[in-house]
C-alpha cells in the first residue's frame, strides 16, 4: 500500500477516534491537536481551552496548565509535530483542500507572494497567537481565542445549529467569528496547510519539540540532485534539503516518497 | 548510547510519570471531564441558548425533584442559580442576581438564603458546579429543560396543578437571557419570578411534599 494512502487511512481512523463522543464516550483527556470539545461528537477536551481556563482572569488553576502540556509534551518528545500530519482532523481537512491550494500556488501572484522574504516571519504569527490570544487575553480580559476560534465554529457551532434547530441564537462574538471562519476557509483553500503554517496555537506548542523529538526527518545531502522536488511537494513549504529538525515539519513523509534518490528518511533519536 | 537519546528517554519517562500523577493524584482527568468536556462551552460555539420561559412538570427522565427543592417549596418558590468558575455568561449574570435579591455571596460559595421578593419568601440556592455537593450537582441535568448542558442556568421551581394534584412546576432560563442589557435581564427575571409567585399562591394550599 502506498505510504501516503496509509497516512490517509491513519488520519481517517484518528478522526473517528476524536469523535467517539457520538457513541457516548466522553473522556477527561485533552486532544494533542486543535479540536473543539463543544463538537457534539467530541471525545476529549481542547488543549487550548484547558490552557485558557488555567489563567482565566488571573485565577491560576495549575492542573489545567500542566495537564494539556504534559499530553502535548509526550507526543512532542516522541514524534515531534507528526501529530499535525498524522492525527489532527483539521490537518485532514486541509489535506482535502490542498488540491485547490496547489492550483492557486501556480498562479503568478501566489508565486510572487511565495518568494516574499517576510513569509518565514509570518510563521511566527502562531506563537503570537498562543501567547497573546490564548494566555494574555485570557489572563487579562477573558476568553478571546475561544470566542473567535474558526475550528470551534466548524465543528461546534454548525453541527449544534443543525442538530438543535431553533434552540440557539448567535451571541455577541458570532459575527466576528463568522468573518474569521470565512477567512479560515479562504486561507486553507488558497495556501496549503495555511492554518498550520501561520495560525495554529497547538502547532506552536508542538513545533519546538521537533528540535528534540525521537522521530524526525533526516536528509542526506550528499548525492542530492538539487531538483527541489521535495521542497515543491512539501505541504508546509519547507526548504527540505536545508532543513534540520525544522519546527514547521509535520513529518507527513511526502518528501520521503518523492525524492528520486531516496535521500530523505524517517530517523529515530 | 547517544546523549540525545538518553535525554529523550528521560524526558518521556518524566512526562509519563508526571502525567500519571496528574491523573491519579491531582484528579486532572476527572476535572477535565467534568468541567470542560461534559459542560457545553457557550463561548466555544459562539451561541446563546434561546430562552423559552415555558413552565413544565417534566424533569429529565421524569426523575423526582430533589429533596432540597421539595422541602423548600413549603416556604415558597425555589430559585436555583447554576454557574461555574470559568464562565463568561456567569460573570454577566452574577451582579444581576445579587442585585435582584439584594444578597451578597462569593462566586465560589456554596450559598443558600431565604430572600424576599414582592413580599413572598423565595429560597435562593447558588450552585457553582465546581464547588458543590453531589446532590446539588445532580440536579443540574434534572432541570436542564431544553437539554442545553451549558452555563449559566437559572431554574425557578414553583407549584402547578396537574390532573388533580399540586406538583413542582418549573422553568429554566439559560445564558444571558438573549437580551442586550442588564436592565432587560433583570426585567425578564422579575417577570418570571412574579409569574411563579402567582402560581405558587394559587396552588400552595394543595401542596404536600412526599
Amino acid at each position: 500500500m502506498k505510504f501516503q494512502l496509509k497516512r490517509l487511512y491513519f488520519q481517517i481512523i484518528l478522526f473517528f477516534t476524536a469523535n467517539l463522543g457520538a457513541v457516548g464516550l466522553k473522556t477527561g483527556f485533552c486532544y494533542p491537536f486543535l479540536y473543539c470539545q463543544a463538537c457534539p461528537a467530541a471525545t476529549s477536551a481542547c488543549p487550548i481551552r484547558a490552557l485558557e481556563d488555567s489563567v482565566y482572569k488571573q485565577s491560576f488553576e495549575w492542573r489545567f496548565l500542566v495537564y494539556p502540556l504534559l499530553i502535548i509534551g509526550f507526543f512532542g518528545i516522541t514524534t515531534g509535530r507528526a501529530i499535525c500530519g498524522w492525527a489532527c482532523p483539521i490537518g485532514l481537512l486541509q489535506r482535502g483542500t490542498s488540491r485547490v491550494a496547489r492550483k492557486v500556488k501556480k498562479h503568478p501572484i501566489a508565486q510572487k507572494l511565495g518568494k516574499y522574504r517576510g513569509e518565514k516571519y509570518l510563521r511566527y504569527t502562531k506563537y503570537i497567537m498562543l501567547i497573546g490570544f490564548v494566555f494574555l487575553t485570557s489572563l487579562l480580559i477573558g476568553f478571546i481565542f475561544t470566542d473567535i476560534c474558526p475550528v470551534g465554529m466548524l465543528v461546534g457551532t454548525f453541527p449544534i445549529l443543525i442538530l438543535n434547530p431553533g434552540k440557539f441564537v448567535p451571541n455577541y462574538f458570532f459575527p466576528v467569528a463568522l468573518v474569521i471562519f470565512i477567512l479560515f476557509i479562504v486561507l486553507i483553500f488558497s495556501i496549503e496547510r495555511g492554518w498550520c503554517r501561520y495560525f495554529c496555537p497547538v502547532g506552536a506548542l508542538l513545533g519546538p519539540f521537533n528540535k528534540v523529538s525521537m522521530l524526525h526527518m533526516e536528509v542526506n545531502t550528499e548525492g542530492c540532485l538539487h531538483c527541489n522536488v521535495c521542497s515543491y511537494i512539501c505541504p508546509m513549504g519547507i526548504d527540505v534539503p536545508n532543513m534540520h529538525r525544522d519546527p514547521e515539519c509535520i513529518l507527513c513523509g511526502k518528501c520521503v516518497t518523492t525524492c528520486p534518490e531516496k535521500l530523505i528518511r524517517y530517523a529515530r533519536a | 548510547m547517544k546523549k540525545s537519546f538518553v535525554f529523550q528517554i528521560t524526558a518521556v519517562l518524566l512526562v509519563s510519570g508526571l502525567f500519571l500523577g496528574m491523573v491519579f493524584a491531582a484528579h486532572a482527568y476527572d476535572e477535565t471531564q467534568a468541567r470542560i468536556v461534559e459542560v457545553l462551552c457557550l463561548s466555544c460555539i459562539k451561541l446563546e441558548p434561546k430562552t423559552i420561559r415555558e413552565f413544565t412538570f417534566k424533569t429529565e427522565n421524569n426523575a423526582p425533584h430533589p429533596y432540597f427543592v421539595t422541602e423548600n417549596l413549603i416556604k415558597g418558590p425555589v430559585f436555583l442559580d447554576y454557574s461555574e468558575d470559568v464562565c463568561a455568561g456567569c460573570e454577566v449574570m452574577y451582579p444581576i442576581i445579587k442585585q435582584l435579591f439584594n444578597i451578597e455571596f462569593g462566586k465560589q460559595d456554596m450559598f443558600s438564603a431565604t430572600v424576599t421578593f414582592n413580599h413572598v419568601n423565595i429560597t435562593f440556592i447558588s450552585i457553582n458546579l465546581d464547588h458543590t455537593t453531589d446532590v446539588l450537582e445532580n440536579s443540574f441535568p434534572l432541570y436542564d429543560k431544553d437539554e442545553i448542558g451549558g452555563l449559566p442556568m437559572f431554574t425557578i421551581v414553583t407549584l402547578g396543578y396537574d390532573h388533580g394534584t399540586v406538583r413542582p412546576y418549573y422553568t429554566t432560563l439559560y445564558g444571558t437571557l438573549n437580551v442586550p442589557t442588564d436592565a432587560d435581564r433583570t426585567a425578564i427575571l422579575q417577570e418570571v419570578l412574579k409569574e411563579s409567585i402567582e402560581m405558587y399562591q394559587q396552588n400552595k394550599a394543595g401542596y404536600h411534599p412526599d
